[in-house]
């Protein structure tokens, strides 16, 4: 950081949280990509496969970046304080870490939803996106047009998370709060998964086509409530105290 | 440059209980200041509000003359190390040192080289470090910010003796090759009563005393000599601290005029400077009203 300066402290802390975020997590990345590729090819030893790995994987890797950001923004405040960063430049920071993490799990889920129609096409598999009723991929369009959605599911479950950790610091409950929140976080995921339209699903059907709103509403929500969760996440976190030590 | 400091009209509340009251204080640029009250008194309060970890309830902080709070040109340039630092303790030392480069001042060869000097173990967790090395890992982010205004708060309660003289001679020499101003939060107040300027001493959320040291311990004297010459000099007198030794006999008074000073002469005792710690137990002791 020999060349940081005020100026471009955000960003360049925004990108060091990323690098050592990703860093800190390659391992669990790696078996994350891993298990996605190899649970089906397990899986399809016995039984025939109509389930996408990958389908599974970027449910977790929605829940998994809400965690990491609450997680992050809540043990990096007093930590960013204490070394004279402001906390608008720490909302900076995880803006620029959020697009970044949010890009890179975006791509990483395309990469592996193509790679993964190619060798079920080969195998004559289908690239099935529902629990309940399969409904196979039959085109990499088709793949295209469901990964469409992902980076704002991403972006909106990375908000969330920051947004619960920013209001947990804030609040000074610490991880009780969580206690509430993680069943109701879950309930609500649940919920709006099967849901139409507001659902995290909801992205999924408006932006494919199967709803009959306009992929651009769903767009234009999806911006609103992001909005709304930077805002608010912003708020939280410029007004928060730093907290005195237990003794 | 270093920075001079303002609180003006300042109060801090916790929901319904005032941890400071109206408090206003100045202190001057490139001084080192002792700040000195008893648990709760409120002095953690008032370096959270010069380091901009808390927002005033009313009132206003002044740092270098500009408000602190999310102030990033002042608060890059202010350091508040609390006891055990601030780390994230999953970090390894070498990394908890290397967040500190968000400072565009600090030095991180220093910051290696006092690691070095006290032996902390780079690759280590955080977590794993003992509390007396913990407390050294926290000191050194501070000397090594470079800042223009560094407070420590009770960094210094978990070192060793040894440790701690090192690092009282280690802020001492930084302090004269880069003078800047220093606020010493601390409990150990004779250990660090020849280093300091300054005297601040804070009593349930006020400043009570605000004074150079010198001065300060100039209200007081400790008088030594015969025990009954002591006796005779000393009636009438507010007597801080008494030690006797055979038929010698020290007495630590409260305030010591012209006239006493005279008698104490005459009697032949040994008139002293008065302890910092005296006088602090003294002012603070809760059945008096003010200073």
């Amino acid at each position: 950081m020999s060349e940081l300066t005020l100026t471009n402290r955000r960003f360049a802390l925004g990108v060091g949280i990323f690098t050592d975020c990703l860093k800190y997590f390659a391992w669990w990345i790696v078996a994350g990509v891993i298990a996605a590729i190899a649970i089906p090819l397990i899986v399809g030893q016995w039984a025939d496969v109509n389930m996408s790995g990958w389908y599974h994987a970027g449910n977790v890797a929605k829940i998994w970046t809400a965690i990491l950001a609450g997680g992050f923004l809540y043990s990096l405040m007093p930590t960013l304080v204490a070394v004279g960063v402001t906390r608008r430049e720490i909302a900076g920071a995880m803006g620029v870490f959020g697009l970044l993490w949010v890009l890179a799990f975006a791509l990483l889920t395309l990469a592996g939803f193509l790679a993964e129609h190619t060798y079920y096409d080969l195998l004559g598999w289908s690239q099935g996106i529902d629990q309940e009723t399969p409904m196979p991929l039959e085109t990499y369009g088709e793949v295209f047009a469901f990964i469409l959605p992902y980076p704002l599911t991403y972006a909106v479950y990375f908000t969330g998370g920051a947004l619960i950790g920013a209001g947990a610091y804030h609040s000074d409950a610490g991880w009780f709060m969580f206690i509430p929140v993680i069943p109701v976080g879950l309930a609500l995921d649940d919920l709006l998964s099967k849901v139409d339209p507001w659902g995290p699903g909801w992205l999924v059907h408006f932006v494919t086509g199967r709803a009959e709103f306009s992929p651009w509403v769903a767009a234009a929500v999806a911006v609103a409530v992001l909005a709304f969760g930077v805002w608010a996440t912003r708020r939280l976190i410029v007004n928060s105290p730093i907290r005195g030590k237990a003794a | 440059m270093s920075f001079a400091v303002n609180l003006r009209d300042v109060t801090l509340r916790y929901g319904e209980s005032e941890a400071l009251a109206d408090v206003n204080l100045t202190l001057e640029a490139g001084k080192i200041y002792g700040l000195l009250g008893r648990n709760g008194a409120g002095k953690t309060s008032l370096l959270s509000l010069l380091a901009a970890f808390r927002r005033p309830t009313s009132g206003e902080v002044l740092v270098g003359g500009e408000p602190v709070w999310e102030n990033a040109p002042i608060v890059s340039r202010v350091a508040l190390v609390r006891e055990g630092g601030d780390f994230d303790d999953s970090d390894s030392v070498k990394s908890a040192i290397s967040t500190g480069e968000l400072r565009p001042s600090f030095d991180a060869a220093y910051a290696l080289k006092l690691a070095d000097k006290f032996e902390l173990p780079l690759k280590k967790k955080v977590r794993e470090l003992s509390r007396g090395k913990r407390s050294v890992l926290a000191a050194i982010t501070g000397l090594a910010a470079r800042a223009e205004l560094t407070m420590f708060d009770e960094v210094h309660l978990g070192m060793d003796a040894p440790t701690r003289d090192a690092f009282y001679k280690e802020l001492l020499a930084e302090y004269m090759d880069r003078p800047h101003t220093v606020v010493m939060s601390t409990h150990l107040i004779d250990e660090v009563a020849n280093y300091l300027e300054e005297v601040v001493i804070v009593d349930r959320g006020r400043v009570l005393v605000h004074d150079e040291v010198e001065a300060f311990q100039g209200r007081g004297a400790t008088l030594t000599g015969p025990a009954d010459k002591v006796d005779a000099v000393a009636a009438g007198l507010e007597v801080l601290a008494e030690q006797r030794l055979g038929g010698t006999k020290s007495a630590t008074v409260a305030a010591l005029d012209g006239e006493v000073r005279a008698r104490a002469a005459d009697a032949g005792l040994e008139i002293g400077p008065v302890g910092l710690q005296d006088l602090f137990i003294h002012l603070t002791d809760p059945e008096r009203t003010g200073a």
